[in-house]
């Protein structure tokens, strides 16, 4: 072997090493394994954030995620009655709360989210107008879907399949199913793309991790209040986890840039109802099933009972 | 309108009062706008129809005047799922049952309110829709 030759191989395993050390590097400043957490709420809460905030775009954290998880694994039919996908049962938000963050009180704005200036407007236009008027108008009156991301602070049941290829997240509000497909497609192609009201959801399983990501979303509120809007540009990144027999629960990073200067960091948690009885059912949601259920928006832009009928059911019934 | 209606039903066949209230945020899936969530209103009567619907429950109550008109008031609450974790069933309250109701009256003043509490004369038994939303 020349002088040359070993001069090449050094160069080469030189180089090779430094690559390896720089993807270890950014390897490891975007690897929290999995995030250092601890009992320290406040501090974890914050690290969760500031990983967020590390990446661009939901794609970029989602393609990270997957990537550290080697494009994750393929659950099989048999791994559905372990416990870690048994998701079986009827489940209610941990917390009974409308706040998006749940770790924000009842009154509070959306302290958690850094808004852009045209999303802190329309918060602070809400505000006005709540105080002007003393209400306001949901447009989930009629019966349409919360859409995601409002789909998470929805107080209602919701309910949990998990299977190898997709994993079924249903609210009991509006009969409405987010699908997240796991069996390795990739999204809608942008150019066959179009908005809805849950978008497009693509995952892999990181161990006993789901992690999601959505995009393709219709413009919404994450709830009523003076909470922000998000955007048709909004995409979302989960870690869904059940953290133990009765608690599911998810880490969530929304991406707006129209109206989050930052991504929006909320861990959402739902508990498993006990019930003892087996009473507990899901049933179908429409408005039009009894007419004293309608509700309209007045002039102020606040809701209003257009009227009673107040007569039997079954003459209120859709027929 | 509201106190119109209310001067006309004439205490105290009606038991009518008027209180400051804890203000319960709606969980609804519809604003609250329509009712006075800072006030209530008390009505003892009874049942004629348990609307046991989605997305809301109606319990309507014949509430019977000092000059004997009967008027019927609807009482809002959550769908059927929501009132079960309450322990609130539909034959809880089956027609001609005497009831004592306690809601947030609607701002116009119209017979109707936010089902906070309702009394069954027969045993005292109190119902709170609201206990549907506790996790447990």
């Amino acid at each position: 072997m020349t002088k040359n030759t070993l001069n090449v191989i050094g160069g080469v395993l030189a180089v090779a090493i430094a690559i390896g050390a720089v993807a270890y590097h950014a390897c490891a400043q975007n690897a929290p394994a999995w995030i250092n957490q601890d009992n320290n709420w406040t501090t974890n809460k914050a690290a969760l954030q500031a990983f967020g905030e590390r990446f661009a775009t939901s794609d970029e954290m989602f393609n990270v995620l997957k990537q550290q998880a080697h494009g994750g694994t393929t659950l099989t039919w048999a791994q559905m009655g372990e416990p870690a996908f048994d998701w079986s049962g009827i489940y209610t938000r941990t917390r009974a709360s409308l706040q998006f963050d749940l770790d924000l009180p009842a009154e509070a704005g959306p302290d958690s989210a850094k808004l852009t200036p045209a999303g802190q407007a329309i918060v602070n236009a809400k505000a006005d107008h709540l105080k002007r008027t003393g209400g306001e108008y949901d447009p989930l009156s009629d019966c349409r879907p919360p859409g995601t991301p409002r789909w998470f602070s929805e107080p209602f049941l919701k309910e949990y399949v998990v299977t190898p290829n997709q994993t079924w997240l249903m609210n009991e509000m509006v009969n409405d199913t987010r699908r997240v497909y796991t069996d390795g497609r990739p999204h809608t192609p942008q150019d066959d793309a179009y908005p809805s009201w849950n978008g497009d959801t693509i995952g892999f399983w990181d161990g006993d991790v789901l992690v999601a990501h959505t995009r393709y979303l219709m413009t919404g509120q994450y709830q009523r209040g003076v909470q922000p809007d998000y955007s048709d540009k909004t995409t979302v990144v989960e870690r869904w986890h059940k953290v133990d027999p009765k608690t599911l629960q998810a880490d969530v990073w929304v991406f707006d840039p129209v109206n989050l200067a930052r991504p929006w960091y909320t861990r959402q948690s739902w508990t498993k109802l006990s019930d003892e009885d087996r009473m507990l059912r899901i049933r179908y949601w429409d408005c039009r099933e009894n007419a004293n259920n309608s509700i309209v928006i007045t002039k102020e832009g606040t809701s209003q009972f257009p009227g009673f009928t107040f007569v039997p059911k079954e003459a209120t019934n859709a027929k | 309108m509201r106190n119109r209606m209310l001067a006309g039903l004439k205490l105290p066949l009606y038991a009518v009062a008027l209180a400051a209230a804890v203000v319960v945020p709606a969980m609804a899936h519809h604003s609250g706008a329509m009712f006075e969530e800072k006030k209530e209103v008390t009505l003892s009567g009874v049942v004629k129809e348990f609307q046991y619907t989605n997305p809301h429950s109606w319990l309507l109550v014949d509430v019977k005047g000092a000059d004997g008109k009967v008027t019927t008031w609807g009482f809002e609450a959550e769908g059927p799922s929501s009132m079960t974790r309450a322990g609130i069933r539909l034959k809880d309250f089956m027609p001609g049952t005497p009831v004592t109701m306690v809601g947030h009256p609607m701002k116009d003043g119209r017979p109707a309110a936010l089902w906070v509490k309702a009394t069954r004369t027969s045993d005292n038994r109190v119902f709170i829709p609201a206990k549907g939303f506790a996790v447990r």
